[in-house]
């Protein structure tokens, strides 16, 4: 997926201004950068839920204007942070909507081992027949990942997936992220507040600043002293934990 | 996913169904002369278009209900907020204040219906079409443009009562209540058939509805063209509301009540189970409470007063609830 020129723009007042980039393929990307950066008006605009005023974003060599949503459905599957549902729903039939795209409302036996198989790689058996709204947020994120992996796409787009969640299960979350990436071979694109987590699970790192890119590239390269300082205009000292660069700032 | 939730819901289908079946029976047959065959069938020809009556309306407004429910994500909002039931009142009002109550619109049911019917789809279609386009399909904005024309249309409406002659407000006051007793055949069929060609037309919007209400991104992300799914279902709900208003009078308060015991009851998100079984509800009502009206009060009471003291009751129950979970 690359992206040029892509521009979004509120009142006149531009919030991504002429954003161009690659997103290595099977790589963890995290976009990070300070609040009103514009880094998940970005994440918005190539999930398609946010329309774009200028640029082009090519999807698999194709303008993602001109892809049918039911095809782009099945390569890009995308979780955001308002996820509340009115209805009484199990976690099965939760990842059971991740199949719809393929099967409609008529899920083949295909279509359940691909369930069963979801809800197993996120350990959610003794939850399959609870209600979505009577879990924890942890869980329930654990679900919405569960239905993300039904869906079965290449490419999967996460915005602040460890928002509102403890170290815990955050940290859990970034480790699904790491194994979706390894063992699965997806291309992950998240949005992260947290630096260290960014930098301890993603290959590549793209650093907003004002709606623009301040610096794209691999953890070592982004993760320094002097961009997070120029990005986050605060000041911070890097440390080398397990081969990974670690932020500390104050 | 045809497991046990599946089934349970599909057996308490079975007794809504069975007990709608046996209020109907109930409804046709009591009270019946059946030593002879004349009286027999003069009481079958007047209850049986009633009966229908009931069966659609309670049909087209437990679906609208259902549908509008779950595209605005809210399950104690009723179509009533669109303003059909004020628009309604104010065509008929305009009627008999500029026309008469002796004029051909006044007398003539058919006539009637059909000017109504045409007048709230077209006027609706206009007005939210417009306005959905207009706000970025907001459905917020779509309620309070709703909220804003109801006391809109009230307020032209109670200002034309006001002046009116008394003598005509009174010709006029029976047909803003809902009522099952004037309904021709002609109409029957002609609802029977809008209602058809409605479900045909949209079947593949409300096939979608299970995946809309998982919110609008994540119906996105599974593929959906969100906003002119929306756009259809909710034209195809004031639709259903004009039919359900045209047929019978203002009564979709009634949505409210069933589409929320449906919803009580069956617990899934399957769109068909709530439908089906929300109908059954509002068959259920208008049968056992026609029954009541003609059988226990005789006459003295319209339904509508039944539904609407129930449905206030109900309303309370569920907000309280609400604030407790």
């Amino acid at each position: 997926m690359n992206v040029q020129n892509l521009t979004k723009k509120y009142d006149g007042k531009a919030v991504v201004d002429t954003v161009s980039f690659e997103i290595p393929k099977g790589k963890v990307t995290s976009l990070i950068g300070p609040n009103g950066a514009g880094k998940s008006t970005v994440m918005g605009m190539i999930s398609r839920l946010i329309a774009k005023d200028a640029g082009l974003i090519n999807f698999e060599d194709k303008d993602i204007s001109k892809w049918k949503s039911k095809e782009l459905a099945k390569r890009l599957a995308i979780l955001t942070q308002h996820n509340n549902i009115q209805m009484k729903l199990t976690v099965k039939e939760l990842v059971a909507f991740g199949r719809f795209p393929y099967s409609g409302s008529r899920l083949n036996q295909e279509d359940y081992d691909i369930i069963d198989q979801a809800i197993a790689y996120m350990e959610l058996e003794e939850f399959r027949d609870r209600f979505i709204d009577e879990l924890s947020g942890g869980q329930r994120q654990r679900a919405y990942i569960a239905m993300a992996i039904a869906q079965d796409t290449e490419y999967l787009l996460l915005d602040e997936p460890t928002n509102n969640l403890d170290i815990y299960h955050a940290t859990n979350m970034m480790k699904t992220v790491r194994r979706l990436c390894d063992e699965l071979g997806k291309t992950v694109v998240l949005v992260l507040h947290e630096i260290n987590y960014a930098a301890f699970y993603s290959d590549y790192i793209c650093a907003f600043l004002d709606g623009k890119i301040a610096k794209f590239g691999t953890v070592d390269e982004v993760i320094t002293k002097e961009t997070l300082s120029e990005v986050y205009k605060v000041d911070f000292e890097i440390m080398e934990i397990a081969g990974k660069p670690l932020t500390i700032y104050y | 996913m045809k497991n046990a939730a599946y089934k349970k819901n599909l057996r308490k289908l079975m007794i809504l169904a069975i007990l709608m079946l046996a209020a109907a029976a109930l409804y046709m047959l009591w009270n019946v002369n059946f030593t002879n065959p004349k009286f027999l069938k003069y009481s079958l020809s007047l209850r049986f278009p009633k009966m229908c009556t009931m069966l659609i309306a309670a049909f087209a407004i437990g679906a609208a209900s259902i549908v509008f429910q779950s595209i605005i994500n809210n399950t104690i909002v009723t179509p009533c907020l669109l303003g059909m039931n004020s628009l309604y009142t104010l065509l008929h009002t305009v009627v008999y204040f500029f026309l008469g109550s002796a004029s051909f619109l006044a007398t003539n049911a058919n006539a009637a219906f059909v000017v109504d019917l045409v007048l709230m789809i077209v006027v609706a279609t206009i007005i939210y079409g417009y306005f959905f386009k207009k706000t970025n399909y907001n459905i917020l904005y779509v309620l309070l443009i709703g909220t804003v024309l109801t006391s809109f249309f009230g307020s032209i409406q109670s200002t034309l009562v006001r002046v009116m002659d008394p003598n005509e407000y009174e010709s006029l006051l029976v047909t803003l209540v809902a009522s099952f007793d004037q309904v021709n055949a002609e109409i029957i069929i002609l609802c029977v058939i809008l209602l058809g060609v409605l479900a045909f037309v949209l079947r593949k919007d409300l096939a979608l509805l299970d995946v809309i209400t998982l919110g609008k991104e994540q119906a996105i992300n599974l593929g959906v063209d969100y906003d002119r799914c929306i756009r259809r279902l909710l034209i195809g709900v004031t639709a259903c509301i004009a039919i359900a208003t045209a047929m019978v009078g203002p009564i979709s308060f009634l949505g409210l009540i069933i589409a929320n015991l449906g919803r009580q009851i069956m617990k899934t998100y399957r769109h068909s189970h709530l439908i089906i079984g929300s109908s059954l509800f509002g068959m259920i009502a208008l049968v056992g409470g026609q029954l009541l009206v003609e059988h226990v009060f005789n006459y003295s009471v319209p339904v509508s007063t039944f539904i609407t003291l129930s449905g206030g009751i109900y309303f309370l129950f569920l907000l309280l609830r609400q604030k407790k979970g």
